[in-house]
């Protein structure tokens, strides 16, 4: 179900009435979903879930709990508030516990689309039905899931805090097979809006460069210069913004904690930050408001998310805290973020290949865990389209590999960085990163997957 | 089958000489899992005490079951050949602390209403938090409408119907076994528990940090199908954790450590009895000597796996590619296919003659343990994998007839309300060889290799042929003794080529149940819980140094 900004308010505000304890806070999500599966070239399952959630927390002196329902009339409300100020009685005390935060002013974020709000089965249907006849024609098994969403979300306390946002959310992605079953390739969209959304380009797209990738040949595993997609790009960097966590590098246990840690508390002593850590050309940073890829403009406690710098020139500017370690820190109040863009050139895909010399060319990552929080050394699986190039050209498709490697190192051996874009096959966070060449990386051991 | 060099057990506790004996045989002293967690039994019939019966009378939810059969009722007017709703109330509770402070107790609970129908021979779901008549009518006839949507599609593409295999119609209900409900445990003594926990892990020198927790779930459904079966289930779940990380901050090098108690099918009395608070001690100076372990020498070389390893190992690369669904190519999109293809049971040789494995939806403790499915399908015991051979795929009633078969061998789930069923794992379990091995015997034997325990990082190709998986403690084995520890570690094969270098298999004294409440499967993504049971077992691998030998 759809919920307003005056229906949040109202929900919030029935809410913080029942409450007897100064520190409440409250979240209420709605949202309304839908989505229809295919696989094998024929429509499976599809679905329709409204849902509403009621999340409060409770806190006095310290003792803090957290309550979860899924009912919003007043008598349920107000079992719910009772229930978190009970449960908070019989919790230990958190030394760590911030005062209620009084203000926030997330930016205005427009993220909104009538036509994802308003989306049917029957146009659900009619895009997959288009998706699974284009990839008829083109002799491909298709799968894939068409998914859409309208989520609104508020978070309010008794300090005066009331922060609102809605969103519209669609995504369609397809994973083409040859019927040789050696050829394989996927295919994304994700956005707010509808009208992007062309599911015969995506499906004919991903069915090209499965034909392209079919019969693989095999290369030895070893270190290798590599072109990375976008998609592969954003793979591996989101591992990159959970590291950039201040407390664990404050705390000697991420791969952004100074060696011998620092003198004192403050402003980040102990962290690599103001240190130049990667290539020159790298920029990471976050804006929840660009107009082509909104992100949630506040996180789950109603903390704002700004535009803000984390490596500029290859130097690494600021890490992300909770709200206690920023105030014992003092570092800038920056929550988790909800969007990493990354600086690139012009260059297409196409043009990167084209002034490659000779390496593997990688579509996307999976199953992708960390080894080793320390060096933030990730291993995977390449996936989806393994290339050899050589000269300029795609050569031959080779088979998958698994890598053991690290976004920092990746940052650190940029050759050459492309057009950014929305990474298509990544949910949750907002991803707009180039595709990049790097002049190594290291491919560990082969699979046969396809 | 390689010859056992024979040893006595106080010969190798002899040679034990960092307190790895203790550690070695307390890494699964769980000797409080439920009755029957510890011994690959055939099913049982199902305990039903004053315990159960107080559970089943104190749920609000049949007290909603009129709009269950409302929902069904309104499916079937609006033209559905087949439909079931679910009402579902999940309750999660997690008490956990850092260090020597708590943190905010949560609670979560949500309830709701969803109504699945074949229509057209299509599928249709919607799901509702609305319980009201007029909401859960509506559901339906929306669950109508979209199975109509995609069954007329399926058509104009020339696709079959959906087909269901029977089942016969039945009445019932079914609660996990247990003494304590874990929601009925006052969060302050839970979270008292573990600071004490977390005090007594701190207390080593070198120890900085250490996370605890206590996570309960209890998922509380009825079913009403369109066939007449009615089924109310109370399933708990509880699973502890606890971790020290050391930091060496003067060298910039840290490293953590995690208790290996599974997660579980049970009350609370089973996260109560834990020896917990006596491993506390030792799981900080695990943390210790890993961060000052050795390096690896890599190579191809025997990998003793410890059961607190083992089953997550079975999980990925068993548990995943006998889903009939991957194999039809169902999963394509996101999960990916398998190995082995839909014609291949009874023809597919993927193991040694000494692996055989059983999914079982009836093993006491087991976290996908049940009464019945979420379509009505009874909990049962099959084999998948019999001496090495792949004989039987997991199945849902939708998918029986794709392999043949005339029955679904129950392997139904649905996440919450909300989520639509469809195909997810049963325990699956590797079962004890006849020759009754300890850990002892098999690492008394071993030349040359390493022995491992605990779950750590894991990652497998999207047909599950390549795996690599680390653990949280590796030993070098010498000539059948333990010699050091080691660390960065992780093993790293082709599942069928590892599983038929399987040469020793322990016995039934040592078989234990491992588990997660995070399986992951589908889109939109739904968690599956299951658990995997399994005596410690030889194979070779690729041993590799995590950190590539770098300093």
């Amino acid at each position: 179900m759809s919920m307003g900004k005056k229906e949040a308010k109202r929900l919030v505000d029935l809410v913080l009435a029942q409450a007897s304890f100064g520190d409440v806070r409250v979240r209420v999500t709605a949202s309304t979903r839908g989505h229809l599966r295919f696989g094998a070239g024929c429509p499976t399952t599809a679905g329709d879930v409204d849902g509403v959630t009621v999340e409060v927390t409770a806190s006095k002196d310290g003792r803090t709990a957290t309550v979860t329902g899924s009912r919003t009339d007043e008598a349920a409300v107000a079992v719910l508030v009772q229930r978190a100020e009970g449960l908070a009685g019989l919790s230990p005390v958190d030394p760590e516990h911030m005062p209620p935060l009084s203000a926030s002013k997330p930016p205005k974020v427009k993220a909104e689309d009538g036509a994802v709000k308003g989306m049917s089965a029957k146009v659900r249907a009619d895009l997959v039905g288009r998706a699974i006849r284009r990839a008829e024609g083109d002799r491909v098994e298709v799968a894939g899931l068409l998914d859409h969403e309208h989520h609104a979300e508020a978070v309010g306390n008794r300090a005066g805090l009331f922060v609102y946002h809605a969103r519209t959310e669609v995504s369609l992605s397809a994973t083409c097979r040859t019927d040789d079953g050696t050829g394989s390739a996927r295919g994304g969209y994700v956005s707010h809006a509808l009208r992007g959304l062309v599911p015969e380009a995506l499906v004919s797209d991903a069915a090209t460069r499965a034909s392209a990738s079919q019969l693989p040949g095999k290369r030895d595993p070893g270190r290798y210069p590599v072109i990375l997609t976008s998609q592969a790009v954003a793979d591996l960097l989101e591992f990159l913004v959970h590291a950039l966590d201040a407390r664990r590098a404050g705390e000697g246990r991420s791969a952004f904690s100074r060696p011998g840690g620092g003198k004192g508390a403050g402003k980040g002593t102990g962290t690599l930050v103001g240190e130049t850590l990667f290539d020159g050309r790298v920029h990471l940073w976050s804006d929840p408001t660009d107009p082509a890829n909104p992100a949630d403009p506040f996180e789950g406690e109603g903390r704002a998310q700004g535009k803000v710098d984390w490596v500029v020139d290859g130097e690494l500017r600021a890490l992300h805290a909770s709200r206690y370690w920023a105030d014992r820190e003092k570092l800038p109040d920056l929550p988790t973020p909800s969007s990493l863009h990354m600086d690139g050139g012009t260059d297409e895909l196409e043009a990167l290949i084209a002034g490659f010399d000779r390496g593997v060319l990688i579509s996307r990552f999976w199953y992708n865990r960390m080894l080793d929080p320390q060096r933030l050394l990730v291993t995977g699986l390449t996936r989806d389209g393994t290339f050899w190039v050589e000269k300029g050209k795609i050569v031959e498709p080779i088979r998958n590999f698994r890598f053991n490697d690290s976004p920092l190192s990746v940052l650190k051996k940029v050759v050459a960085l492309g057009r950014p874009q929305r990474a298509g096959l990544s949910r949750g966070r907002v991803m707009v990163v180039p595709p990049l060449v790097v002049s190594e990386f290291e491919l560990a051991s082969g699979s046969d997957a396809v | 089958m390689p010859k056992l060099v024979p040893t006595s057990r106080r010969q190798f506790l002899a040679v034990s000489s960092l307190g790895s004996a203790a550690w070695l045989a307390g890494a699964h002293a769980s000797a409080h899992a439920p009755k029957g967690a510890r011994s690959p039994a055939p099913a049982t019939t199902r305990p039903y005490d004053d315990v159960a019966a107080k559970a089943l009378a104190a749920s609000p939810v049949p007290s909603d079951a009129a709009l269950a059969v409302r929902a069904v009722e309104a499916a079937m007017k609006a033209g559905a050949t087949y439909a079931d709703a679910r009402l579902v109330l999940m309750r999660r509770e997690r008490v956990g602390v850092r260090d020597d402070r708590a943190q905010p107790v949560r609670l979560r609970e949500r309830y709701g209403l969803g109504v699945r129908a074949v229509a057209a021979g299509g599928w249709g779901f919607a799901a509702t938090q609305t319980l009201s008549e007029r909401a859960v009518v509506e559901a339906a006839q929306r669950a109508v409408q979209s199975a109509r949507v995609g069954g007329t599609l399926r058509d104009e593409l020339g696709q079959p119907p959906v087909q269901l295999a029977s089942t016969p119609v039945v009445e019932g209900s079914w609660v996990t076994p247990h003494e304590i409900d874990p929601f009925d445990v006052a969060p302050l003594d839970k979270a008292s528990l573990l600071l004490e926990l977390s005090a007594a892990v701190r207390k080593v020198a070198g120890v900085s940090f250490c996370e605890a927790s206590f996570e309960a779930v209890a998922e509380d459904k009825l079913l009403v199908t369109s066939e007449g079966s009615r089924i109310h289930q109370i399933l708990f779940r509880v699973a502890p954790q606890l971790q020290a990380t050391a930091v060496d901050r003067r060298r910039g090098g840290f490293s953590s450590r995690a208790h290996e108690a599974p997660a579980m099918l049970a009350g609370w009395e089973y996260l109560r009895d834990l020896p917990l608070a006596a491993k506390a001690e030792s799981i900080g100076h695990d943390a210790v000597r890993k961060l000052h372990a050795g390096r690896v020498s890599p190579g191809h070389k025997h990998v003793i796996l410890a059961p607190s390893n083992l089953w997550l190992t079975i999980h990925e690369s068993i548990g995943h590619p006998t889903e009939l669904d991957r194999a039809l190519g169902l999963e394509a999109d996101l999960a990916g296919t398998s190995y082995i293809r839909p014609d291949d049971a009874g023809k597919l040789r993927i193991g040694s003659e000494l692996v055989n494995l059983f999914a079982d939806r009836t093993q006491p403790g087991g976290l996908a343990t049940v009464g019945w499915d979420d379509e009505a399908v009874a909990a049962q015991r099959w084999p998948i994998v019999d001496e090495g051979m792949f004989v039987g795929w997991q199945t849902t009633r939708d998918q029986a007839h794709f392999v043949g078969e005339n029955e679904s061998r129950g392997c139904c789930y649905g996440e919450g309300h909300d989520g639509v069923p469809f195909q997810r794992m049963p325990n699956l379990s590797l079962q004890p060889g006849p020759q009754g091995y300890t850990t002892e015997d098999i690492i008394n034997s071993t030349e040359d290799g390493v022995y491992i325990t605990g779950r750590g990082s894991w990652s497998i190709d999207q047909q599950r042929h390549n795996f690599q998986f680390s653990g949280q403690m590796f030993w070098e084995i010498k000539r059948g003794r333990l010699t050091r520890p080691l660390r960065d570690v992780a093993y790293q094969a082709n599942s069928v080529e590892f599983w038929r270098s399987c040469d020793l298999i322990g016995g039934k004294g040592t078989y234990r149940l491992g588990g997660t409440f995070g399986d992951g499967k589908g889109q939109p993504m739904q968690s599956n819980a299951v658990s995997h049971g399994c005596p410690p077992a030889r194979f070779m691998a690729n041993v590799i140094d995590t950190t590539g030998g770098e300093p």
